[in-house]
């Protein structure tokens, strides 16, 4: 047993290697860019007389896992759903695989995958039945989509639950399943809001490393998690949003010269102009002892 | 994946929705897992008490198609209409206008969390699958049910109809049942589309209770009115068609069976027949155009709703500091006040009984009114009717322990609460004081205006005996922490419970009665529900704390 998983690990690795150099040619690519698979144009939305995007300029190509950070109520979640076409109403234009969403188009939608950050799922159904029916909803025959859904979950540790009712899944249980059904049908965009939320230590390992083979095999990764060390380390390209609009956008490495800070924790913390942590945690603390 | 009977009659009508742009492929498989989700509801929660049962299949069984029978019964109470005689278009336009409002609360009440699903938003909006589609899974899933419901409603008086009128006359009725279906439906939708158009979606949630209240409200008067017009109307006196009925929806329904089977060429039937054929399915097509733009407003209600509850519950907290119990109750009477206020589904189940409870006292003393007159009132003892505005204290006592968000009840164990006692007291005391309270005074008020100022103590005695009905209802019922269950385990069997409680409500109506009879007697029995008041208070809620 031992042997084995030193043996993956040791697969894992070599792999890794392999991918970084190929993400890495990845994003010299990324200076001469093809046709971008999503392009949004001044994009501004407004919500009761407010705007949560402020005009929006953004171009995406194959190949990049993109970090979507800013602070809560940033607007990150709304960009997402405008480009699933969840929410409308919005002003300027959103481009996603030359279609757009105010179209009413749908076709793209097949080559999208979407992991939301609410765990919203039909829980009384089995992850075998949750599996098969969202394959189905992408164009895949039933049988392909349990077949593959089956085979998936099974990597993933949960074969022994596949004709349990997720409503009994565990936090990470559950997140898996989202994962392997925003995947299901091999799409070509995949939108993660907060994917790692719940999951063990080595099933995080596990998902990081499939995004970075993912991306090193064409695919676009749509990331947003407010876990700065995560998205550092597997971003190919940082944007970062605040109060509705892109306050930067390039790799790490061009994040940090232009900040001159070390981590993109503190990137983040000196672009949204938010320095006083310590005075908020020392407050905190004392009105904590009061009693 | 089973195979419903009811996707199997879907599926002659595929053209039809092929027609209309729907993908009828992707249309079956989402309403064949809604009817496995549906039929799962409660064994899922089950199963997870029960080691490795969920690995089985656990027995599935519609918990809706289960109740239908109550709607049977519905149906049979108002076969008599069609037995009457064969003046069709005044007994088929009553029995179509009693079905509409059956059909419509049970839409409102039971269904509105279909219509208004936002998972589905998340769910099946993120997928390669146009918005008609999904606008019209969601339609034919509820029409599903309302055909059942309907079917459940209607069997008995189709099958009299049959017996009595003939074939044309049940062909007749069905169909017109099943457009008054589509009808309804629509108007539902409809309604919720121009609620959620220009208000947010915590309005429309607000709307749904106040919705419900009315419509209870409405039908028991309505019912009761009904009756009365059959006691003064004689049935033979022709009824005179006018234009301005073109407003009243059932006649559309009743004209037919005028025109079709009486053969009447009365061009204002013929009229209102056509109303009954054609609006319908005018308002089918306006709804399959509106569709997609309801689903879209949808998302406001997974938008967090502006509401401007800023500190506020000034009420609760002054109530709270005047009431005679310690910090911990305080803190469970706020808690359970606040979660009584927001709890939807809380509402959604208690409401109704709330619109009975106003509205019943008077009910009783309507049906004496014609006897007596409204200066007759006074000095009778019908004021005692006011003993019916507790029929809501046992349906609350039962609801409190429910929550849809009972996982949260995990603060109970891990606060340092050392007594039981604490939690029930307070969470009773906010039940009594937000809702039994303002019907006990508005009640109050009214009967005082009605029968003089005599009644009063009898009204101060009444109070005395709601104060303690709630603790005996707690004691009997519940001893399950509050909020801490998810509503999808109360049972139907659970109502059942109740009926105890409410013979006991007629025990104390009945007791006070032998008072008045006995020169003080009110005033002693008012003295022993004070002592009863104080024992039970005090002790039925640190008793109760086994669990």
């Amino acid at each position: 047993m031992k042997q084995v998983r030193s043996l993956i690990e040791k697969t894992i690795h070599i792999l890794d290697n392999r991918i970084r150099n190929i993400r890495n040619e990845g994003a010299e690519e990324m200076n001469e860019p093809g046709q971008p698979l999503i392009s949004i144009r001044d994009l501004r939305m407004k919500f009761e007389n407010k705007y949560v995007l402020n005009g929006i300029d953004l171009e995406v190509y194959p190949g990049q896992i993109i970090g979507y950070i800013g602070p809560n109520g940033a607007g990150k979640s709304t960009t997402v759903k405008i480009m699933l076409g969840l929410v409308e109403g919005y002003d300027g234009e959103v481009r996603v695989l030359g279609q757009s969403p105010k179209d009413g188009a749908v076709d793209y939608k097949r080559r999208i995958g979407y992991v939301p950050e609410i765990a919203e799922m039909y829980d009384t159904l089995t992850a075998r039945e949750y599996l098969t029916f969202i394959g189905e909803l992408y164009g895949m025959t039933a049988e392909d989509a349990e077949w593959k859904g089956r085979r998936l979950l099974e990597q993933l540790g949960l074969g022994h639950a596949l004709d349990t009712r997720i409503a009994t899944y565990s936090k990470g249980m559950k997140q898996k399943v989202l994962i392997t059904s925003s995947l299901l049908h091999n799409p070509d965009i995949l939108f993660l809001d907060e994917p790692l939320s719940g999951l063990d230590a080595n099933s995080v390992m596990v998902v990081k490393e499939l995004l970075a083979i993912l991306a090193a095999n064409g695919k676009t990764i749509f990331y947003s998690s407010h876990i700065m060390e995560v998205v550092e380390k597997i971003s190919s390209r940082i944007i970062l949003l605040d109060g509705g609009r892109i306050v930067a956008d390039g790799t790490f490495e061009e994040l940090k010269d232009r900040s001159q800070e070390g981590s993109l924790e503190q990137i983040f913390n000196q672009l949204t102009g938010f320095n006083e942590h310590r005075a908020i945690a020392e407050q905190f603390v004392s009105i904590v002892q009061e009693v | 994946m089973k195979n419903y009977k009811s996707l199997l009659v879907l599926d002659r009508f595929r053209g039809l929705f092929e027609k209309a742009g729907v993908d009828y492929a992707v249309l079956r498989r989402i309403l064949q897992v809604k009817l496995m989700m549906d039929a799962r509801r409660v064994p899922s929660f089950m199963s997870k008490n029960r080691k490795h049962a969920d690995r089985q299949e656990a027995k599935e069984s519609n918990n809706f198609l289960g109740s239908l029978w109550i709607y049977g019964i519905f149906g049979a109470f108002s076969t008599p209409f069609i037995l009457l005689g064969d003046n069709y278009i005044f007994q088929m336009s009553l029995l179509f206008g009693i079905f509409m409002f059956m059909t419509l609360t049970a839409l409102i009440s039971d269904f509105s969390s279909v219509l208004l699903d936002i998972r589905d938003r998340n769910i099946l909006g993120t997928k390669p699958i146009d918005s008609r589609t999904i606008s019209m899974a969601k339609t034919v899933h509820v029409f599903i049910y309302m055909l059942f419901l309907t079917g459940a409603i209607g069997i008995i008086p189709l099958v009299v109809g049959l017996l009595n009128h003939g074939v044309l006359f049940f062909a007749v009725f069905l169909l017109m049942l099943i457009l008054m279906d589509l009808l309804v439906l629509v108007l539902t939708a409809m309604l919720y589309l121009a609620v959620l158009r220009f208000f947010d979606g915590e309005k429309l949630k607000d709307m749904i209770n106040y919705v419900q209240i009315g419509f209870t409200i409405v039908i028991t008067i309505g019912y009761q009115l009904l009756i009365r017009l059959f006691d003064f109307v004689n049935l033979d006196v022709a009824f005179q068609p006018k234009w301005w009925q073109a407003m009243i929806a059932p006649i559309w329904f009743g004209a037919p069976f005028e025109v079709l089977l009486k053969g009447s060429r009365d061009p204002l039937y013929i009229v209102f027949t056509l109303l009954g054929i054609l609006v319908p399915i005018l308002a089918i097509a306006i709804y399959i155009k509106l569709m997609p733009s309801l689903e879209r407003n949808l998302q406001k209600l997974a938008d967090p709703g502006e509401r401007s509850g800023k500190g506020g519950g000034g009420w609760k907290r002054f109530l709270a500091r005047l009431l005679p119990v310690g910090r911990q109750e305080k803190a469970f009477f706020r808690f359970a006040w606040t979660m009584i206020g927001h709890e939807r589904e809380f509402k959604l189940k208690v409401y109704p009984t709330l619109g009975f409870s106003l509205i019943f006292p008077f009910i009783f003393i309507f049906t004496q009114l014609r006897d007596v007159g409204l200066k007759g009132l006074q000095g009778t003892k019908l004021y005692l009717f006011i003993y019916f505005c507790a029929l809501l204290v046992p349906t609350i006592i039962m609801m409190l322990r429910y929550s849809g968000r009972h996982k949260a009840a995990w603060i109970y164990h891990t606060a340092p609460i050392a007594e039981r006692s604490a939690i029930y007291r307070g969470t009773v005391l906010a039940a009594l004081i937000r809702l039994v309270l303002p019907i006990y005074i508005l009640e109050s008020v009214t009967f005082v205006l009605l029968f003089g100022a005599a009644i009063i103590p009898d009204l101060i005695v009444f109070g005395l005996a709601i104060t303690l009905y709630p603790v005996i209802s707690f004691a009997y019922l519940s001893k399950a922490l509050p909020f801490s269950e998810p509503f999808e385990v109360a049972q139907q069997s659970e109502g059942m419970r109740i009926i105890p409680l409410l013979l006991l409500l007629g025990v104390f109506g009945l007791v006070h009665l032998g008072a008045t009879f006995v020169s003080y007697g009110v005033y002693i029995y008012g003295v022993i529900l004070l002592i009863l008041n104080t024992v039970t208070w005090r002790r039925a809620f640190s008793s109760s704390a086994v669990k």
